[in-house]
């Protein structure tokens, strides 16, 4: 029951998702909305809600087991309960019941978003800037002749799509897009050949049951 | 140089710092503004999640409407939440079930149609494939050079038998595909990260500082 | 040779310093940086002009704070073709976190147009001329559910008004009355329209990406899944370029304002890789 309820189920969906490309039969296409629209859609928000839930509980053991660098645990739920709580009772639009804001300044979800996840967010992506320059600096060597067509078409690339480039020869933009349209495209097709071959072959495993890895645990 | 009073592009700006200051090293400040960032960022997507998903798509037509059916989305969503109650946890893999079912049913035509026929189409030698590159006569070429590069690279991943031989040589020319397209990838991968430290250091110099527009 | 062994040892807080020199300086003192529109801007531009009155354009901004400084001047440029042109926007995000930069894309460029507006009519008016549809969850209920209803799969909009009351979605009801759906994306996101929404329901898709996923993308441009394609800073820069030369739009350009920048790091990367190579080649001599 614990494991054959679950495999009856994913086969049972898996062929629902499957049917309406090849259907396009209006009755089992409203069908296939239905599922969507009242039932995928509703499972994904409890799922979100599952996946907070865990988060605080990680975070409140780390916090009860005092597991390294715990004091930060608390930035973190008191964090999400005040975002969390001015999101609920302040509305999306500062509309709700509790007050978004003293005087002129505003603290409603919309500001918190734009001045601390905005901020933050970005600035932790615009590190592997510096992180990229010296990995270059230190790490990319020329060893072989394959490690050279990879330095050259990556030379060109990049003079390629600034303006410098341009400045340089006009042909340079010109080759960087050459690279990208034939060269580039050959390799990665092949590459996306085989991970959608891969992927085919994976998700037949699972609706028929063969692939069970994700029901976790034994029992 | 017209450095703001607005408290929130301040709060924006320090917090920016607390994040650079991990090039010097791994700091409290730095751990402070990570861990802030995931607690905020949650709160923001539990408003979401029941003000726009769960108010209008569950609550309003199962409590407001009277839409009885839509307690078995609820009944089968709540299972979710039994993944902390350790004797029944394993009812949570129904929805589960349910979601990889459909994800994984659904996945399969579009994969099928998006990622192999049609890429095929763009790479067999027709003479519309020949005129899509608007090269004239060229187009013939380099039609020639795509489909030779798709069929090396797929070579040199074929495991089964040993390099040797034609196969030998056709996964050594797909190596050069592959190091090339490996190159593309890198080149434009500079211009990304480079951009988005521009784009912090727009704010840092415009919002904040002042220094330009 | 001393140089030489000196920077094989260099301090990685001094290149940072480099680095953040160089893309700083030409912030600050800017100088004109031409673009050269290539194909893939040009083919995405021309899809977008040729959307018949009756079509709407649909928009999908789904690039968060991570991806922001690319992406967000491609949906500032592409509102303002729309705008200019009277094409009606419906924008949407597959995913929670890009919404708060996507009505942000939306309310200044919808502003921009108001204050220069003048008369009512020149005006961009919410409901009419466009709408937010917000976000629904998961991604695949909006990818195939438009194709049989918008009102359905987005019963309320971003503000929580009801999407079948805006006056503009009473003539649209799925993806035939959509033109062309753009995905403005730091992620896979394209593909999916592509795979789910195109091959489904025949709807056309341009994509504006990361250049992280330009070298991966790409083959969906080759191949016509999408009708056009911008690629990272350049390609967003190159759509600004276009708007403002075809359309007289006016507006702050703030890719195109990044190109000295870009150049000069470009630049100093090249130069950190051949320093790099040099120093490794004297030191294996040794």
């Amino acid at each position: 029951m614990k494991r054959t309820l679950p495999l009856i189920l994913v086969f049972i969906f898996g062929i629902m998702g499957i049917v309406p490309y090849y259907i396009p039969h209006g009755g089992y296409q409203t069908l296939d909305n239905m599922v969507r629209n009242d039932f995928l859609r509703i499972l994904s928000a409890f799922a979100i809600v599952l996946g907070l839930g865990s988060l605080m509980k990680v975070h409140i053991d780390k916090i009860k087991k005092h597991r390294e660098n715990w004091p930060y645990s608390y930035v973190l739920i008191i964090g999400f309960v005040v975002s969390g709580f001015i999101g609920l009772f302040g509305g999306i639009e500062g509309n709700g019941m509790l007050p978004t804001s003293i005087a002129s300044f505003k603290f409603d979800i919309e500001t918190l978003y734009l001045n601390i996840i905005v901020p933050l967010g970005s600035t932790m992506f615009a590190l592997l800037a510096f992180f990229m320059a010296s990995a270059s600096y230190r790490a990319f060597r020329v060893r072989s002749l394959e490690s050279a067509l990879l330095l050259s078409a990556a030379f060109i690339v990049m003079l390629g799509v600034i303006p410098l480039g341009d400045r340089i020869s006009p042909h340079l933009p010109t080759f960087a897009q050459w690279i990208m349209d034939i060269p580039n495209v050959a390799s990665k097709r092949g590459i996306t050949f085989g991970i959608a071959l891969g992927g085919l072959a994976t998700s037949l495993k699972v609706i028929l049951g063969i692939e069970r890895s994700w029901l976790g645990g034994k029992e | 140089m017209n450095i703001t009073s607005d408290p929130w592009i301040w709060i924006g700006g320090l917090l920016t710092l607390c994040i650079f200051s991990f090039l010097y090293k791994d700091n409290p400040f730095y751990k402070f503004a990570e861990h802030l960032f995931v607690g905020v960022a949650n709160g923001y997507f539990l408003t979401f999640t029941v003000h726009r998903v769960l108010g209008p798509n569950l609550f309003v037509p199962l409590f407001v409407q009277g839409r009885i059916w839509y307690v078995i989305s609820l009944t089968v969503g709540m299972l979710y939440i039994l993944r902390f109650v350790p004797r029944v946890s394993w009812l949570v893999r129904i929805p589960i079930a349910v979601t990889i079912g459909y994800y994984t049913g659904a996945v399969i035509p579009a994969t099928i149609q998006a990622d192999i026929i049609r890429q095929i189409q763009a790479t067999i030698l027709t003479p519309q494939n020949f005129q899509s590159w608007n090269a004239g006569s060229s187009g013939i070429i380099w039609s020639v050079i795509l489909f030779v590069g798709v069929a090396c690279t797929l070579s040199y991943f074929y495991f089964s038998r040993e390099h040797k031989g034609v196969l030998g040589v056709t996964s050594k020319i797909g190596v050069i595909f592959i190091m090339v397209g490996f190159g593309a990838a890198f080149g434009y991968t500079v211009m990304a990260r480079v951009s988005l430290l521009i784009g912090r250091f727009q704010f840092i110099l415009g919002p904040w500082f002042g220094i330009i527009e | 040779m001393k140089i030489l062994e000196y920077l094989s040892t260099l301090d990685r807080r001094i290149i940072y310093l480099v680095l953040a020199i160089v893309v700083i300086l030409p912030l600050i003192f800017p100088s004109i940086q031409r673009v050269r529109v290539m194909d893939p801007v040009g083919k995405l531009f021309a899809a977008i002009d040729a959307i018949p009155d009756e079509q709407i354009l649909m928009l999908d901004f789904d690039y968060d704070p991570q991806t922001q400084p690319e992406l967000e001047p491609m949906a500032v440029a592409l509102l303002r073709h729309a705008f200019n042109r009277r094409i009606k926007v419906a924008v949407l995000s597959l995913y929670v976190q890009p919404l708060g930069l996507a009505k942000k894309a939306l309310d200044q460029v919808a502003e921009e147009f108001n204050s220069q507006a003048k008369i009512r009519a020149d005006s961009i008016v919410y409901g009419q001329d466009y709408v937010f549809l917000g976000w629904q969850p998961p991604p695949i209920v909006p990818l195939l559910g438009m194709g049989i209803s918008i009102a359905e799969v987005y019963p309320r909009d971003y503000y929580g008004l009801r999407t079948d009351s805006l006056p503009m979605m009473h003539k649209v009801r799925n993806f035939n009355d959509v033109g062309i759906i753009v995905c403005v994306s730091g992620g896979n996101a394209p593909i999916w329209w592509v795979a789910y929404s195109q091959t489904r329901f025949g709807v056309a898709v341009g994509a504006g990406i990361t250049s992280v996923y330009a070298s991966e993308l790409y083959q969906y441009f080759q191949s016509g899944q999408f009708s056009g394609l911008m690629i990272g800073m350049k390609g967003a820069a190159e759509y600004e370029e276009t708007v403002a030369s075809s359309l007289r739009v006016s507006g702050r350009r703030k890719a195109t304002e990044a190109l000295g920048s870009l150049n000069a790091a470009h630049l100093t990367i090249i130069i950190f890789i051949i320093i790099g190579n040099i120093s490794f080649v004297a030191r294996r001599r040794k």
